[in-house]
């Protein structure tokens, strides 16, 4: 008898833990997020974008449940704007239709992969891909489809020595023939059409590597209302 | 020399007209830091536009440092002019007063008196691009502060930490005295020519806007005409805001400046030389 409850509960917990259930597989990854209320972490900036000169930044990354986000730089600091609210809540925040589509690995890790169709017309994202680590239910991996910038991808790997499902990298990839980073009036039109032809197929990468995670410390509001 | 060049320094800093390049620079550098000061951030927004709509941007981009850039980029078309009102009155200005003969009834070669008043000449200028440099720098830091610096260069955005710009500002400046020499020289040549100081000046200006104006319009007969004109090598300076630095580039700037204040000395040299003392 003993042997058929073990067997069950162990049916049981495989079956919800490695669950097909889109919808399911996304609550979890948020539930888990949940456990982080706030975070103040130091992360280091590096661009790999063909037009963009950037030296390697250090910021101060401050986080607050839901959405709030403030960034503290001495120098100057730039942070994809896509990828920086890697936060499931945030992500998720709009009405969405989701369905599972396959099992796939990144970087050797077992993912599933779920579909999200945003409904909201005004969302400029056509199409998002989410990677998830089911055992831990953190995203590994984003690609989404914009309408008006192309495909971004945003790559996160995780500590396994951080209790919290907060990522210590984060890569963030865009097909750079679909982002106009230099004012037009700083190149002429044909410039302009050259510089379309040379950057086609070219990704631009932003590597973000955080460290000294401080996780449910609490942060005052007034932090964020600083920048406003 | 030396004497000689102190003597006409003093010729140089004895006319109020050699007061009205440093007062037009420190006008037109206060003005514009007092835009900035009032329209900047929008500028700012406006080069950056684009960017912010993929990056957050954080940290102060509206710096002494970027504003200082800014006015430089004015230098090409501003400064020759205030160079040029004591450049052109070097040789001419002596037949105008009618101290030419008594000049060179001195116990002192011609050559002499042509290079010490030459060199006085790229002492002025000089002077001007300190304190350009001195005024800009200070006035703008003191004022915004400092931080790093966002330059858009040949469709590239570079963003220089502000521990990497202070050494390329003073190299872009010294570069800037030499694009300077060759406006001061083309009108000492000018001023070699005539006797009135009037001539060499409109001359040295109508030929700078015209060869900054051939080189703007992007047609192929201009374009190839465009390695020819000194004026597309006095904006070198430029080249110590990138990165990598075009070493190679720079040299060759360099040499051609240098080539043209060479050219346009010795001739000015020779004409004084075999002039035709009658005033």
């Amino acid at each position: 008898m003993k042997k058929i409850i073990l067997l069950f509960t162990a049916f049981v917990s495989i079956t919800f833990a490695q669950s097909k259930d889109p919808d399911l597989i996304l609550k979890n990854v948020i539930q888990e997020f949940s456990t982080v209320k706030d975070y103040v972490a130091d992360i280091k900036i590096k661009v790999d974008v063909k037009v963009l000169k950037v030296p390697e930044t250090r910021a101060k990354i401050y986080f607050k449940q839901p959405d709030k986000i403030h960034i503290e730089s001495e120098g100057f600091a730039m942070i994809p704007r896509k990828g920086l609210d890697f936060s499931p809540s945030s992500l998720l925040k709009d009405k969405y239709s989701a369905f599972y589509q396959k099992e796939d690995f990144v970087d050797g890790i077992k993912t599933a992969v779920v579909k999200v169709i945003p409904l909201e017309d005004n969302s400029n994202i056509i199409l998002s891909t989410l990677w998830i680590d089911q055992t831990k239910n953190v995203i590994r991996k984003i690609e989404s489809t914009t309408k008006t910038n192309g495909t971004f991808t945003i790559i996160l790997s995780y500590n396994s020595s951080n209790k919290f499902p907060l990522p210590d990298s984060m890569t963030f990839q865009f097909d750079m023939s679909r982002v106009d980073l230099v004012p037009n009036e700083f190149n002429d039109r044909i410039e302009k059409k050259n510089n379309k032809k040379t950057l086609a197929g070219l990704v631009g990468k932003v590597y973000i590597t955080y460290s000294n995670y401080i996780v449910n410390k609490g942060i005052s509001d007034s932090i964020f209302e600083e920048k406003k | 020399m030396i004497g000689l060049i102190n003597i006409e320094l003093y010729k140089i800093f004895r006319k109020w007209r050699t007061y009205i390049g440093f007062i037009a620079i420190a006008v037109l550098v206060s003005v514009i830091q007092v835009a900035m000061l009032v329209e900047g951030q929008r500028s700012i927004n406006f080069m950056t536009h684009n960017l912010q709509q993929s990056f957050i941007l954080v940290g102060n981009l509206l710096n002494g440092y970027l504003v200082s850039h800014l006015i430089l980029n004015t230098l090409v078309i501003h400064i020759p002019f205030l160079i040029t009102l004591v450049a052109g009155d070097l040789l001419a200005g002596e037949a105008t007063s009618g101290t030419y003969r008594m000049l060179i009834t001195r116990p002192v070669s011609r050559i002499s008196i042509v290079t010490s008043k030459f060199l006085a000449g790229i002492i002025y200028t000089c002077m001007i691009i300190f304190f350009l440099a001195i005024f800009s720098l200070g006035l703008g830091l003191s004022i915004f502060g400092s931080g790093d610096l966002l330059v858009v260069q040949n469709g590239t955005i570079i963003v220089f930490s502000k521990n990497d710009v202070l050494w390329r500002f003073l190299l872009a400046y010294c570069f800037s005295s030499l694009g300077m020499g060759v406006v001061a020289s083309l009108a000492f040549l000018f001023s070699s020519l005539v006797e009135n100081a009037i001539g060499p000046i409109i001359s040295t200006m109508a030929i700078i806007i015209i060869f900054i104006i051939i080189s703007g319009i992007n047609i192929e007969i201009f374009r190839a005409i465009k390695p020819y004109l000194f004026t597309n090598y006095m904006n070198g300076w430029r080249l110590f805001f990138d990165d990598p630095i075009d070493i190679k580039e720079i040299v060759k700037d360099s040499l051609i400046l240098l080539g043209h204040i060479f050219l346009f000395f010795g001739s000015a040299a020779l004409i004084f030389q075999k002039k035709d003392i009658l005033s």
